[in-house]
């Protein structure tokens, strides 16, 4: 049931989470799996909490930060990037595709780009089913 | 960097040291002209399996501390940054004890001034158990009975009171589930680069070590033990370097090929399931330093009931924080009550991280742990 795909997102404040609001009031459908936790910086996001959402039962993990180059806080996406790279090298010897993890580069303005990325993850999602830790 | 031979004056260090005792002799000037306050080097408590870490302020009580042990794994790291960071102290380091110095240094917790590394080249220790076991096995001799121990030739070799040998390829013994321990079996730094010097008596001439000088400070300090008068010096012959050049090789080569077929291991790994989530891994680990702050110990990654820890909150963890540091020691594997083997995932996350970026830890030495930097690179 694509439906009880759990997705958890961290957006960042200045960026993706203005990306979602603007999604949402522009009234763009995109499917409601996402539970999003707003946090200041991506660079405020560290590895261990994107293990404690799959932990806690998240079958995805998204995280949306700005654009390259945008960071209100300078160097914070950089920083974020990574961090994705080790993330990604983690998750997969513990047996969780790496497909479930997924980061993207939104703007306050991107609300399509949001809306899209949400169908894409969502679709992906729903093919790989509730993920199972072994 | 050059090389040369050395050898001791001294006739006790000659007879009790391996091969020329020019690590012995180097300690002995440096307490006896009062440039350290102390050595940390490693002497047999009860037999040559009980290798101690011991602080040295005297130099008469040096002689103990002479030889090799193989059969005594042990790491200097965490004890210099919990017990030596405000002495001046020399120190003899394997490659992965000087791997981890240059971590932590990195990390601020240690001062490269305060700090004399001698280094041994190193092919590889042996767990004091499995030495017992194999010596009884393999050799038919009491392991009580044995004396010293070399490793020489692809031969480890254990010697008896009355002095004679016996050697058996240490590639049998491996292939019998024995031998060096797997991280060592793992290791590609075979020869301590980053100490001040790193001896050894690969290539060497019989009665002589083998020096290569790696720094400004490893000079100072040969020409002082040599100004001294307890060390003689000559130069190496040609031959002698390729010999060693040829040996340190020969051993990178069986490294890898070990690496290619063990890091298939890792993915599907059930050894976790044993974890009891007792924290052993994590605190004698080297290179994670703040434990009283560490991230498992918060309330959200704490949870006493849940054993064994899901690895990916529990590990995952711990990799996020300091795998690309990790200088493969191995000593999360010696002290895992369950014998989980968890080196091999943290050594497999670090080749990971040098295929992207180059980084060997503890060795590089251009750059911060790239984790932290705030320069603006993408990986």
């Amino acid at each position: 049931m694509s439906d009880d795909i759990k997705i958890v997102g961290l957006l960042c404040n200045w960026c993706c989470y203005g990306g979602a609001d603007t999604a949402g009031t522009a009234r763009m459908q995109y499917p409601p799996n996402i539970r999003i936790i707003r946090v200041m910086c991506s660079g405020r996001i560290n590895p261990s909490m994107i293990f404690k959402a799959f932990e806690d039962g998240a079958d995805g993990v998204f995280v949306g930060g700005c654009h390259i180059g945008d960071c209100h806080y300078d160097a914070g996406n950089y920083k974020w990037s990574r961090r994705t790279k080790i993330v990604q090298d983690i998750i997969e010897e513990f047996g969780i595709e790496k497909e479930r993890f997924r980061f993207e580069w939104i703007s306050a303005s991107e609300g399509e780009k949001f809306q899209k990325t949400m169908n894409e993850f969502q679709k992906t999602l729903s093919k790989l089913g509730p993920l199972e830790l072994k | 960097m050059s090389y040369i031979l050395a050898k001791s004056k001294d006739n006790a260090i000659l007879e009790a040291g391996e091969c020329g005792g020019a690590v012995t002799s180097i300690f002995k000037y440096l307490l006896d002209a009062g440039i350290v306050d102390g050595v940390l080097a490693l002497h047999p408590e009860e037999d040559i399996y009980d290798g101690v870490p011991t602080f040295v302020t005297d130099s008469e009580d040096l002689i103990s501390t002479a030889g090799s042990y193989h059969c005594a794994p042990t790491m200097v790291g965490d004890i210099i940054t919990k017990y030596f960071s405000d002495k001046k102290i020399a120190v003899a380091v394997k490659p992965c004890d000087i791997r981890s110095i240059e971590e932590l240094i990195k990390r601020h917790k240690i001062q490269r001034e305060n700090i004399y590394t001698i280094g041994l080249n190193c092919g590889g220790t042996v767990s004091p158990m499995t030495g017992r076991k194999m010596i009884e096995l393999f050799y038919d001799i009491n392991p009580d009975d044995v004396v010293s121990e070399e490793i020489d030739k692809g031969q480890f070799i254990v010697e008896l009171a009355d002095g004679s040998e016996k050697g058996v390829k240490i590639h049998d013994l491996e292939k019998q589930g024995y031998g060096r321990r797997d991280n060592c079996q793992r290791c590609d730094v075979k020869i301590p680069r980053k100490a001040n010097i790193a001896c050894g008596n690969w290539g060497a001439e019989d009665g002589w070590t083998f020096i290569e000088i790696n720094d400004e400070k490893g000079q100072e300090l040969i020409d002082g033990a040599k100004s001294a008068g307890v060390l003689e010096t000559k130069n190496p012959s040609k031959q002698s370097v390729e010999a060693r050049s040829k040996v340190e090789n020969i051993m990178i080569k069986m490294s890898k090929k070990v690496q290619e077929s063990k890091f298939d291991d890792a993915e599907d790994m059930d050894a976790w399931k044993r974890c009891i989530g007792c924290y052993a891994c994590r605190d004698i680990c080297p290179i994670c330093w703040c434990h009283e702050n560490c991230e498992l110990n918060k309330s959200y990654f704490k949870d006493e009931l849940n054993i064994p820890p899901e690895p990916i909150s529990f590990q995952g963890v711990r990799l996020s924080h300091m795998s690309f540091s990790c200088v493969d020691c191995g000593q999360c594997d010696d002290v895992c009550p369950m014998d989980i083997p968890i080196s091999l995932i943290f050594d497999k996350l670090q080749k990971k991280y040098y295929n992207r970026t180059g980084y060997i830890a503890g060795v590089s030495d251009d750059i911060k742990p790239p984790l932290y930097s705030p320069d603006k690179i993408e990986l």
